[in-house]
């Protein structure tokens, strides 16, 4: 399971949502992009899925405990990790052959990558909620709180404001961080793919 | 005192600070940090606590900004349905925020506890299997050069005319190309040195080797007194704010 090639596959996908993830934090975006990596992971060792969920967990985890130092509200949100790892392996790793398809099919390849992303938004924003709101109050450093103050103004309860603001904006992200994801993986050298699944 | 103590003494403390704990809960909770800050960490501990101060500042005013300016009601106040005040608001958004300062501190002050080791050093010594510790080093080494990545892929694109330095709408554009470039190089430069660079030096096993801790015991010195310590501050911050009410 842990071979070189995927420890170093892990390590690319915890510093790449560590690199990305902390500068959208910094900029306060109202998005996220700090699974890229994991999506990623998973994609490069399609099609086996158990192997792709391990190292894309591992590769989430290994994120958290760096962006920790940044981020102080990050490692609270490791099972949101756990799950975006499940779906992406479990969904995402399916639509890996038309994601590498080449030529691309442009249809083809949108539809995957707007299901992928809105399923893994919503799985996403359902395992966050009761962090947002029972561990946080719905407050949260992330520029998504504006979401959750505009509902909130707009007289929403709490729980509503922060399950209608990961709704919205979770689904967007992901799709977001789907087609990064995706548009990576068709980039990445076939080699480096054998290496990994070899 | 170990980094697997000093970490432990930590994790206590952070999830401590997450049970909400009163005011004298909260006072020995911090009586502890500081004890810890001034025995174990000493004059460090000062650049540790800037350290801290300086990430959630930005996130305070965030915040304050947000739910004392903007929703101007704390939760507890919209969860009742009530008026609500910007000044419960802010008294919310400060104890979060202070909560926040703490957790970070003690964070920066185990770090700062062992400022004088390099990264290697200081994972080597950690409670974790080698494959983890493996991953932390790669990951760190992987952060540098994606940081080297990212300068010399910004450089070819500037002087392609692909980018500008100063931003722009054309930066906006193509920022997708410089994404590009930089995962293009990072998997080079790692394929490099997978495929012929480790190999010749033997760089895997040799880091194996120098990340097996043999048979150095979890816990060890200073460990014996901060351990107990943390424990019983613990279960007294507990039950602190208990005793006070009945």
């Amino acid at each position: 399971m842990f071979t070189t090639p995927r420890l170093i596959l892990i390590a690319l996908g915890a510093a790449l949502n560590f690199s990305i993830g902390t500068v959208v934090y910094l900029l306060k975006l109202p998005i996220y992009l700090d699974s890229i990596g994991t999506i990623l992971a998973a994609l490069l060792l399609a099609p086996d899925r158990r192997a792709a969920f391990v190292c894309a967990w591992a590769a989430a985890w290994a994120s958290l405990a760096l962006s920790g130092l940044v981020n102080p509200f990050l490692p609270w949100f490791a099972m949101t990790d756990v799950a975006i790892a499940l779906v992406t392996a479990l969904l995402t790793v399916g639509a890996a052959a038309t994601f590498r398809a080449h030529p691309l099919r442009s249809s083809s390849f949108a539809a995957q990558v707007v299901l992928c992303g809105v399923a893994t938004g919503v799985v996403s924003a359902v395992v966050s909620l009761p962090v947002v709101v029972y561990l946080f109050g719905g407050v949260t450093g992330s520029g998504s709180a504006f979401l959750v103050a505009l509902f909130l103004e707009s007289g929403q309860r709490l729980m509503n404001a922060a399950m209608l603001s990961g709704l919205v904006n979770d689904p967007l992200d992901k799709v977001l961080q789907v087609l990064l994801a995706a548009m990576l993986y068709r980039v990445t050298p076939g080699d480096f793919i054998a290496l990994l699944r070899g | 005192m170990t980094p697997n103590g000093a970490f432990t003494v930590g994790l206590v403390l952070i999830a401590m600070s997450l049970t909400n704990p009163g005011p004298r809960g909260s006072a020995i909770l911090i009586a502890l940090a500081l004890a810890f800050a001034i025995i174990e960490v000493r004059g460090a501990a000062l650049v540790a606590l800037r350290r801290a101060a300086l990430i959630v500042l930005p996130l305070a005013l965030f915040m304050g900004l947000l739910w004392v300016g903007i929703v101007g009601k704390a939760p507890a106040e919209i969860a009742a349905g009530a008026a609500g005040t910007r000044a419960a608001a802010l008294i919310y958004v400060a104890r979060l925020c202070g909560r926040l300062l703490f957790i970070v501190a003690v964070v920066q002050l185990v770090i700062m506890r062992f400022d004088a080791l390099t990264p290697l050093q200081l994972i080597r010594a950690l409670a974790l299997p080698v494959a983890a510790k493996r991953v932390l080093v790669i990951t760190l080494s992987l952060i540098a050069t994606l940081r080297h990545a990212i300068d010399r892929a910004h450089i070819a694109l500037i002087a392609a005319g692909t980018l500008t330095r100063a931003a722009s709408l054309r930066n906006a554009v193509h920022s997708w190309r410089l994404i590009q470039a930089v995962w293009l190089s990072a998997v080079t430069i790692m394929l490099g040195r997978m495929r012929d660079k480790w190999p010749v030096e033997n760089t895997l096993s040799l880091l194996d080797r120098s990340l097996e801790t043999g048979s150095a015991r979890l816990f060890a010195g200073d460990d014996r007194i901060w351990l107990p310590i943390t424990v019983g501050a613990a279960i007294m911050a507990l039950i602190a704010d208990r005793i006070g009410a009945s």
